[in-house]
């Protein structure tokens, strides 16, 4: 029972991670796509375990965040081949516009999936290394960048609501 | 970014990727380092925010589910013992639930249900018929023509509240559930109304002054869904007073003339012919 909630748990974890990661509603068409891809790829993990009774459930799970990730850079790239480069993602309609998620959805694909699978998926920095497949050295730097310009960000959200107020009146109104 | 600690320590520290020993040592510096743990503060924040904004459940949630169950089974476990240690005091043990046997119900003599309820409809039929229907206070007219009389000897006197050239401008005032116009009366001169209290809820009271200068008023209370009665006329202490319903209100007329009276009910739209006296027969 216990390991069925840890699944369900993990489930919801990857659900909100992709949410997060992924700026692109081409890629997971709709809720019955990201269930079945979910359920995919947390089947292919529990599999391992089956096949390996002594593994480690978290090594299982890393491998599903794992997967999902290099769906998505795969995605990426083969859109920007198909479009000579000039693919960018765009800020899926429809989400959440918070100064946090604008903030996090800003910063490009390298840094954002490293700092969603620490804060968001609870990974150390070592699960992080291993499921994007980089040294820890080079997580370590993209978390601090990104966490760096994620708080440039959000100062600057701030200070604008702050000076939202003084400025409104210079707003012409015809 | 202090000089002093590492980024990559602080980020360890932040996201809980420590180990204790580590962590015990980063949080002993984080104590004497203000800018430390204002860094410390600003990626916690981040952290949280990110988590919310995508709705993941807050790191180090409490679990409210098991703490209430947990208080829960607490509770039942000293509820148990508390029942035990009274059975103790008493001297009585729990018994088991005795198995009964299902036993039939003996049967009442003297008439059936269907009979019982023959006779008493039979019963309040007959009361109806000789008696008449039960009745939770005074008919219509009756409170309508003491409520004018109320109305009357205690407002008529006094300066009107909405004055009112325009008898339709008057309606549109008073709104939707008063919006009577009141009816021009040949030979009195509207004057205006007053709020007042009807037989029932609240009414409008026009007034009217005649050619002698002498106030006929008019009190239009509105009441769900009564029937319409003939006006009645009742003269009480030198006024005349008529009172009526019809089309969801009631209406009580006063003036101390009985031609300013009769007047104003032909202009209401009740046929004088049809009055009939009420004093003669209360009293």
């Amino acid at each position: 029972m216990s390991s069925v909630r840890e699944w369900s748990d993990d489930a919801g974890a990857l659900r909100r991670f992709g949410l997060a990661l992924v700026r692109d509603d081409r890629f997971v068409f709709d809720d019955v796509a990201a269930s079945a891809l979910i359920e995919k790829l947390f089947r292919q993990a529990s599999l391992t375990l089956v096949e390996c009774p002594g593994g480690d459930r978290r090594a299982a799970r890393v491998r599903a965040f794992a997967q999902f990730v290099r769906l998505y850079r795969r995605y990426a790239r083969r859109l920007a081949l198909d479009e000579d480069g000039g693919w960018i993602e765009t800020p899926p309609s429809g989400r959440n516009c918070g100064s946090a998620a604008v903030g996090v959805r800003s910063l490009p694909l390298e840094l954002r999936e490293a700092l969603l699978l620490v804060v968001l998926a609870g990974f150390t920095h070592r699960e992080a290394a291993a499921a994007l497949d980089l040294p820890l050295a080079v997580v370590v730097d993209r978390l601090v960048r990104a966490r760096t310009r994620l708080a440039a960000h959000m100062g600057a959200a701030r200070d604008a609501a702050a000076a939202w107020p003084q400025t409104a009146h210079l707003r012409i109104v015809k | 970014m202090t000089g002093r600690v590492d980024p990559a320590e602080t980020l360890a520290y932040v996201d809980d990727c420590l180990e204790p020993e580590a962590r015990r040592d980063f949080e002993a510096r984080l104590t004497a380092d203000p800018e430390l743990r204002r860094e410390v503060a600003l990626w916690e924040s981040q952290s949280r925010a990110i988590r919310a904004a995508f709705g993941a459940p807050p790191r180090g949630a409490l679990d409210l589910g098991g703490a209430i169950n947990e208080n829960g089974a607490r509770r039942s476990g000293e509820a148990a013992r508390s029942a035990d240690d009274a059975a103790r005091r008493s001297g009585a043990a729990r018994k088991p639930r005795e198995t009964t046997c299902p036993v039939a119900k003996p049967r009442p003599s003297g008439p059936g249900p269907t009979a019982r309820r023959l006779v008493g409809a039979l019963a309040l039929t007959a009361s109806f018929v000789c008696v008449g229907l039960p009745s939770l206070g005074p008919p219509p007219p009756s409170a309508l023509l003491a409520a004018g009389v109320s109305a009357v000897r205690a407002l008529a006197d006094l300066p009107v509240e909405f004055a009112a050239g325009d008898p339709a401008a008057l309606a549109r005032r008073l709104g939707p559930r008063l919006a009577l116009a009141p009816p021009p009366a040949p030979g009195l001169q509207l004057v205006g109304a007053r709020l007042a209290a009807g037989s029932q809820t609240t009414a409008m009271l026009y007034l009217y002054d005649n050619a002698r200068g002498e106030r006929v008023a008019l009190l239009v209370e509105p009441l769900d869904e009564i029937a319409a009665t003939p006006p009645r006329r009742r003269e009480i202490d030198g006024l005349s007073v008529a009172a009526w319903t019809g089309a969801g209100y009631g209406f009580a007329a006063a003036a101390a003339d009985d031609a300013d009276l009769a007047a104003l009910i032909a202009a209401a739209g009740v046929d004088n012919d049809s009055l009939t006296d009420a004093g003669a027969q209360r009293r």
